[in-house]
């Protein structure tokens, strides 16, 4: 079985420059008892141009030498072990995702990304059944094929030198999400464009006063587009999210913030997994022919390429209280990056955690987060991609290969996923 | 207090006392007992806190809800009438003692 080398693509990975000088570690102080606590490491050699460009020889450097450091670059402690995210995970009372001055708030509102319970749950019930199996199965499942159809069938006319991502996975991951959120007076195409001009808000961390104009543009056209949606579909009910909605006592405020992050994660994540998953079995012929000689492992195909590239590879918390993590003190309010990308290739859990591979011994991955904040859309993500396109697209488009070879190119790390992928098929 | 005893699927048994109120999965993550995940935290999303409850504890559980009922229809082991999600079922005085066995496979 041939493994997938540890980083994305060889040639972008070899030019990623990591310094050989360690940063010293600050002292250990007494702390909690027995513990052994010490202050945070300080990675000043980490920059967010290597971040982008091939983030896992970082993680690898940085999980070495400690599970938290503090990260000058990002502005932020990131938190990088699997164990040290996991605990985050496990208690929100001292790691809260309501986090201060967050861009993410000034882009799409306050969303229930980013309150606590109880807040948080009131927000996550008013999306009802729309993502749960039981809907998927019922409703979604038919029009997630008939889109699979349409932008497959937009593919193939394209013909060979297509693009894998901008031309199938990106228009289907949209189009889904359209229907599933309500947005019956929109189009795809705006979905796409509402979603990365509003992601770019959430990390314009260098506060371009033109990337705050394009994200407020798209906050607004949402705004204008939910105000209808909610009026129409009172009187013709259907599953999506707005037509719940409609007739939810849920303020109008957390509706905008909640769509709008809707938008922001649920296109992306698809479409990056769809691609990715795509492009790691296209380079492991093997492991291809044992997917397609046992269908039952498209899932499991689908669940390693999230773990091996995580779609959101971070999130932020912030601390309540000075606490302890992973053997690292935090102060009360410190900001982190919850590094899931990391945490799910950390070797204390998994042989040979740079390798992709899907016949690995299955372990419970952290990509769709955990605990109260775990993903909503995690059944709408499998049903759409591993039941339905990666299947569909394989079966269809034969002897599908990456050409011209070596011109895909992954990139990112907050949001990691294919830039380009043109492929040819026969 | 009630106690409640985790069977693996190799037959190890782990029993513990927990506070009146505690679900199955809470208490079996905060024991890290193995082969109970509970990645969602409790709001019956995941199904990865699926477990086989002994048929003599099974009048006393309750109902199995439209949102447990669909989720264990995605549990990664094998569903039979004895399938529950551990984060659906409270222990308190009237399931003391109870028995579940830990599925083989959980993701």
């Amino acid at each position: 079985m041939t493994a997938l080398p540890a980083s994305g693509i060889p040639a972008l990975a070899a030019n990623t420059r990591v310094p050989a000088t360690l940063p010293s570690p600050a002292p250990d102080s007494a702390f909690q008892g027995a513990e052994t606590v010490r202050e945070a490491p300080v990675a000043d050699w980490v920059t967010l141009a290597d971040l982008r460009e091939d983030p896992f020889p970082i993680y690898r450097r940085l999980r070495a030498e400690a599970p938290v450091h503090w990260v000058p670059a990002v502005n932020r402690y990131m938190v990088v072990s699997y164990d040290a995210c996991h605990t985050v995970e496990q208690d929100a009372d001292t790691f809260s995702a309501n986090e201060e001055g967050s861009l993410m708030k000034r882009a799409m509102g306050h969303s229930m990304l980013r309150k606590d319970d109880p807040e948080h749950r009131a927000d996550r019930d008013s999306y009802g059944s729309t993502l749960r199996p039981g809907t998927i199965k019922n409703h979604w499942m038919e029009i997630f094929e008939r889109n699979h159809r349409r932008y497959l069938d937009q593919l193939k006319a394209k013909g060979p030198g297509a693009d894998f991502v901008w031309d199938y996975a990106a228009p289907y991951a949209a189009e889904n999400l359209r229907l599933i959120c309500g947005f019956h007076n929109a189009t795809q195409e705006d979905l796409q464009r509402w979603s990365q001009t509003m992601i770019d808000g959430t990390g314009n961390y260098a506060d371009d006063p033109e990337v705050w104009a394009k994200a407020a543009a798209s906050s607004a056209e949402v705004d204008a587009a939910i105000d209808e949606m909610l009026v129409y579909l009172k009187d013709r009910p259907d599953p999506s999210l707005l037509s719940g909605l409609a007739s939810m006592p849920i303020p109008l405020e957390a509706i905008r913030a909640n769509l709008k992050m809707t938008i922001g994660g649920g296109l992306n994540e698809p479409r990056d997994v769809l691609a990715t998953t795509a492009w790691a079995l296209l380079s492991c012929p093997e492991q291809l022919e044992a997917v397609r000689s046992e269908p039952k492992l498209w899932a499991a195909a689908f669940e390693e390429s999230v773990r091996w590239v995580a779609p959101i590879g971070m999130y932020p918390r912030q601390t309540t209280r000075e606490t302890v993590l992973g053997g690292v003190r935090l102060p009360a309010g410190a900001k982190l990056g919850v590094v899931l990308g990391s945490a799910n290739r950390d070797p204390k859990v998994w042989e040979d955690p740079e390798s992709f591979n899907v016949l690995r011994a299955k372990k419970p991955h952290l990509a769709f987060g955990g605990g109260q904040h775990f993903c909503a859309g995690a059944w709408v993500g499998r049903a759409s991609v591993a039941q339905v396109a990666l299947p569909g697209a394989f079966a269809e488009l034969r002897n599908l290969r990456l050409e011209p070879a070596g011109s895909a190119i992954a990139a990112g790390w907050v949001f990691r996923g294919m830039t380009s992928m043109p492929v040819a098929w026969d | 207090m009630p106690t409640i005893t985790y069977i693996q699927p190799d037959g190890t048994a782990e029993a513990m006392t927990v506070e009146d109120g505690t679900t199955l999965m809470r208490a079996a993550v905060t024991s890290g007992v193995d082969g109970i995940v509970g990645e969602c935290g409790g709001q019956a999303m995941c199904a990865t806190c699926h477990v086989y409850v002994r048929p003599e504890f099974a009048g006393r559980l309750p109902q199995i809800g439209d949102d447990e009922d669909e989720m264990l229809d995605c549990t990664t082991a094998e569903r039979t009438d004895r399938s529950r999600l551990g984060c659906q079922i409270s222990v308190d005085a009237g399931l003391d003692g109870i028995v579940v066995d830990v599925p083989a496979d959980q993701v």
